[in-house]
């Protein structure tokens, strides 16, 4: 009992830990290249869960078209993302932090009354979408199919991430966009339409996973707020801007959350913000971020 | 504070002759020579006999949210530190003042210094770890402890009552005053009403005086330029760490008449967006100028009552002003004040 | 124009701002109650239902020939929202009466301001003891729903007719509520039913959005059944990731819940992923299967869909609805609006609801409102699952003031 035990209890801190790292590996994209906290990133998140909904319920009411839906969404939230930075955020950019801090602020409250508006605060749900509503047997552990699928997308959209950034010419001209903007743009590269790239990616991330979610949580209004908060800590940990980091902060918390009600089940609260206070302290960039 | 040793401090002379490029405040006109900040004073404290009791209500909260804005300014404005943990203070204020009021019937007069003093000591060793950090780093750090300060706030309910919060603050023992003219015959929460309005001129006028002092200046010199001042030979870092004390102080000052003046401590104080909140009053008001969150603290919980009024969507609205702020006003209501007089002046010279 | 003069003429606004006007025709009633963040899925209902009660009041005459006028408030389900609010309604609005709050987090932190304001407050749903306990009584707080005492006893009776139940894990949100509740099961327990016994508690966060990690714990304990005291959208979100995980097989359904998620509100929220045979209660069931609906109810639910113009009517509108109603009877009772006569009348006042008579406690102020609960089925007639012939519980419940 006690080692399948143990395996289930990991997985499913595995599969806590990758829709956290679908959610913070946008927050840390667009912190590592633009240096901005997008406290608005939870609520693309909450619009891609309702998008989804609504989604759903166009294309196929009883259940199905999930993924026409979830998909629907994502680009919905990528297209808004566009929208933000065109009209926006490009403006802010040479302004001082505290302006990008409360404008990404101003977007939350705006995003959470109009989500509330469109969609009422009744709670909504989306059925698992049939072909993963089983669950398969690993180790005596109940795996179920669909959190098999998130943990198995998790590490592929991190590695195809990483791909796109390290061994592309988009990957180069990001990392220069990264490291001196000014230069970049004086050797003609057009850095406002990787910065905007780089943001409608975020988004569409956001999106997507707020969509993903879905089968597995309900949708209330508030869902942004408790979200962002987390994939804060899960990117504090990695260390912003580091797409790896995000990936082993998320690994790390998933992981320390799952086991830790085991341990001290009052836990939780206090020692995530403790841990996210330490590491800024020993190593404000994170365990696997590099020093700005 | 600091200020008598660094009389003798060049950056001080640097950032005296530093031009300050402001109009409000200058100039030699007969305005200028009426005490305005008494005549405010004096309007504050007449509220419970000609406001009633909603607008004494309403004042009180402005003037807390005045103290509580102007300790964060200190940051913001005159440092150059980006605070979003500030509430923490706040709340450990409040936390201390209400749980040595209620639980061990302390009075007012030890519990409201006691909690200045427990928010300096949190700031102290807080700040020691937050200013060693660089811009958003430092953003990232205040917002943590502020979080862990909520969730000791939240889970911890044996002390701070968690989620129930510490309802059933006594108010101060107004019984010395009962003999009094005029003011023995006010209720008790018109007589805290008054007290406050008291202790936060006080405190304005303290926290005044260190930012026109050479400290003052100083720190001035810090946020427009880190590296001369250290350059200079100016201890910035130090610097910081006091400035983020004497915040985290008069922040614990506020909070702790704030949980009285509210009759009660929850843990939602100490939440991360009340942070952002006392910001939004900040900036609204003008964090170039001393007067700035004072005034965003009147403009917001004015628009706050109207607008509650008519429609459950504040949210929206408050998020529509902060765009209408960065995007269109980024100096805030003095800032545009401040350019259309500078305008209508230069109109009227040409 | 210069800062001085903008600082003096804001304050003169200030102060000079009129008070609004009194109506003296009017009976005015603040209304704090969330209607955003996770738990508005409540508060709207309950909002509406007391909307209908004030519509159908002020049809028939008002209260002693006045009008009643309901002045709802978001609360956001936080103390120190729903204090703030229910200060600002006194001082602000004059407010003759509070009604409202939702959760056991808000309403003791709003039962101090009404004692220290001396007017009477009545809360629909907050069931934790400590708001009426011997300690934090006083003449101005009446509750409409039974303490958790009582919803601990009906878990406990409904789960001693188990025959083949030994170990038992529980699992509640973690705070007072919750906390009070699961306390209350296991007392309760020890004298339904010695034999069971409570071998773990699981303790989410309110609003915890991930349950994998507590149901995997406490599934390797391998209960018989479980107690549970989740409720709105963490009800939904606990389903959905229980069920994938094998626990409502592998307790064979057995599985009671105490936070009334026996509405048509979480079962439509589910659709087809309800647990079907589980047990669960609500205040009203609303669809009333079984064919022994009170007529009153019948007229109720159809007043009540006409009113919110939906297709299935909620299971929280008649704590709204029926608070209205109790304070409108106390009101007539007491003759007057004077919140000390008020409270003097409605103190072991019996009155009518939909559902049978309910009375308060003279001496707690309390209700004993038992709940309708049993076994969430499939109807063909419905899209989602109801309760099987919805027995009033807790049956052995002896009030003890």
């Amino acid at each position: 009992m006690a080692a399948s035990f143990l395996f289930s209890q990991f997985m499913g801190g595995l599969t806590t830990a990758m829709f956290l790292f679908l959610i913070a590996s946008g927050l840390s994209l667009v912190f590592g290249i633009m240096r901005v906290i997008n406290f608005a990133h939870g609520s693309f998140y909450m619009l891609g869960a309702y998008l989804a909904w609504q989604g759903v319920q166009w294309f196929h009411p009883t259940g199905a078209g999930f993924w026409a839906a979830s998909l629907f969404a994502a680009c919905a939230v990528g297209a808004l993302g566009a929208v933000v930075e065109r009209l926006f955020f490009r403006s802010l950019y040479g302004r001082d932090e505290l302006y990008q801090l409360l404008f990404t602020y101003a977007l939350v409250l705006i995003l959470g009354d109009a989500a509330k508006y469109l969609w009422g605060t009744d709670q909504l749900s989306v059925s698992t979408p049939p072909i993963l509503t089983g669950s398969v047997q690993i180790f005596g552990a109940t795996e179920p199919l669909y959190n098999l699928f998130i943990t198995v997308l998790g590490p592929l959209i991190a590695f195809g991430g990483w791909l796109v950034l390290n061994r592309s010419g988009v990957g180069r001209l990001v990392r220069a966009a990264q490291m001196d903007r000014e230069m970049l743009d004086a050797l003609g590269a057009n850095v406002g339409t990787i910065y905007t790239g780089m943001f409608v990616f975020s988004s569409f991330l956001a999106g997507l996973s707020g969509a993903l979610v879905t089968p597995i949580q309900s949708i209330v209004p508030g869902m942004d707020v408790l979200i962002i908060v987390q994939a804060f800590i899960v990117v504090v940990i990695g260390g912003m801007g580091s797409f790896w980091g995000t990936f082993w902060g998320s690994v790390i918390y998933g992981e320390v959350l799952s086991f830790g009600i085991l341990i001290f089940p009052g836990f939780s609260l206090f020692s995530v913000f403790a841990l996210m206070a330490v590491i800024l302290i020993v190593r404000p960039w994170g365990l696997f971020g590099r020093p700005l | 504070m600091t200020s008598e040793t660094t009389t003798t401090d060049p950056a001080v002379a640097a950032a005296a002759a530093a031009p300050t490029g402001r109009v409000i405040g200058t100039g030699s006109s007969l305005v200028s020579r009426i005490p305005w900040t008494l005549i405010v004073f004096l309007i504050a404290c007449s509220v419970p006999w000609v406001g009633g009791r909603y607008n004494t209500f309403l004042a009180e909260q402005i003037a807390i949210d005045a103290l509580f804005a102007v300790s964060l300014n200190l940051l913001l404005g005159t440092t150059g530190l980006v605070s979003f943990g500030h509430v923490a203070y706040f709340g450990v204020g409040a936390y201390v003042c209400g749980i040595l009021m209620k639980t061990y019937s302390v009075p007012f007069i030890i519990a409201f210094p006691a909690s200045g003093l427990g928010a300096a000591l949190f700031a102290l060793v807080s700040g020691y770890f937050c200013v060693r950090l660089i811009k958003l780093y430092f953003a990232m750090l205040t917002l943590a402890f502020s979080q862990i300060i909520w969730a000791i706030a939240y889970k911890w309910n044996d002390v701070t009552g968690g989620d129930q919060g510490l309802p059933e603050i006594p108010f101060p023992n107004f019984d010395w005053l009962n003999h009094v003219p005029w003011l023995g015959d006010l209720k008790t929460s018109d007589q805290f009403y008054l007290l406050t309005v008291v202790l936060i001129a006080v405190s304005l006028a303290i926290i005044h005086r260190i930012v026109r002092s050479p400290f003052g200046r100083v720190l001035t010199t810090i946020r427009d330029n880190p590296e001369r001042a250290a350059f200079i030979g100016v201890n910035v870092k130090l610097y910081q760490l006091a400035a983020f004390v004497v915040a985290g102080t008069f922040a614990g000052l506020a909070g702790a008449l704030y949980g009285i003046f509210s009759r009660g401590v929850f843990a939602d104080y100490v939440f991360w967006s009340k942070s952002a909140e006392v910001m939004i009053m900040t900036i609204l008001g003008g964090m170039n100028y001393f007067w700035g969150p004072p005034i965003g603290a009147f403009a917001l919980v004015w628009l706050n009552q109207e607008i509650t009024d008519y429609t459950q969507y504040w949210p929206f609205f408050l998020g529509a002003i902060l765009l209408l702020l960065l995007f269109g006003f980024p100096g805030g209501i003095l800032g545009g004040i401040d350019q259309l007089w500078r305008r209508l002046r230069r109109a009227r010279r040409a | 124009m210069r800062l001085q003069h903008c600082l003096g003429l804001a304050l003169t606004v200030a102060v000079s701002a009129p008070l609004a006007a009194q109506a003296e025709d009017t009976i005015k009633i603040g209304f704090p109650i969330p209607l955003s963040g996770p738990t508005a899925v409540y508060g709207e209902p309950i909002l509406k239902g007391a909307q209908m009660a004030v519509q159908e009041i002020n049809a028939a005459g008002g209260v002693l020939g006045k009008k009643l006028e309901l002045l709802p408030r978001d609360s956001k389900a936080n103390a120190d929202e729903a204090v703030r609010l229910s200060r600002e309604l006194i001082i602000k609005d004059n407010v003759d009466f509070l009604l409202g709050t939702l959760t056991s987090a808000e309403a003791p932190a709003v039962s101090t301001v009404a004692k220290e304001n001396k007017i009477v407050f009545m809360t629909p749903s907050s069931k934790s003891t400590i708001l009426t306990d011997a300690q934090h009584i006083h003449p101005y707080i009446f509750r409409l729903a039974s303490n958790t005492d009582v919803e601990g006893l009906a878990g406990a009776e409904d789960m001693a007719k188990f025959t083949n139940v030994k170990t038992i894990v529980t699992i509640a949100p973690d705070y007072a509520y919750g906390r009070d509740s699961i306390a209350a099961f296991i007392k309760a327990l020890k004298d339904k039913a010695p034999n069971m016994q409570v071998v773990d508690s699981q303790w989410p966060k309110l609003g915890e959005p991930d349950f994998t990690a507590f149901i995997n714990a406490m599934m390797s304990k391998k209960p018989d059944a479980v107690y549970c005291s989740l409720f709105a959208g963490d009800f939904v979100t606990f389903v959905k990731q229980a069920t994938p995980l094998g626990l409502f097989k592998a307790i064979d359904n057995r599985m009671i819940d105490g936070g009334e998620v026996g509405t048509p509100d979480e079962a439509q929220a589910l659709g087809a992923d309800y647990p079907y045979g589980i047990i669960a209660n609500a205040y009203d069931p609303v669809i009333w299967s079984g064919g022994n609906e009170p007529p009153e109810h019948k007229k109720f639910i159809e007043d009540l869909k006409k009113f919110t113009n939906a297709k299935y009517a909620s299971g929280w509108s008649i704590q709204g609805y029926v608070m209205v109603e109790a304070l409108a009877q106390g009101i007539k009772k007491a003759g007057d609006t004077k919140s000390d006569d008020v409270s003097k009348a409605m103190a072991g006042m019996t009155f009518d609801t939909p559902v049978g008579q309910r009375s308060f406690s003279e001496k707690s102020h309390e209700t004993f409102a038992p709940e309708y609960t049993g076994v969430m089925v499939k109807d063909p007639d419905y899209p989602f699952a109801i309760i099987k012939d919805p027995t009033p519980m807790p049956t052995d419940f002896h009030p003890s003031n």
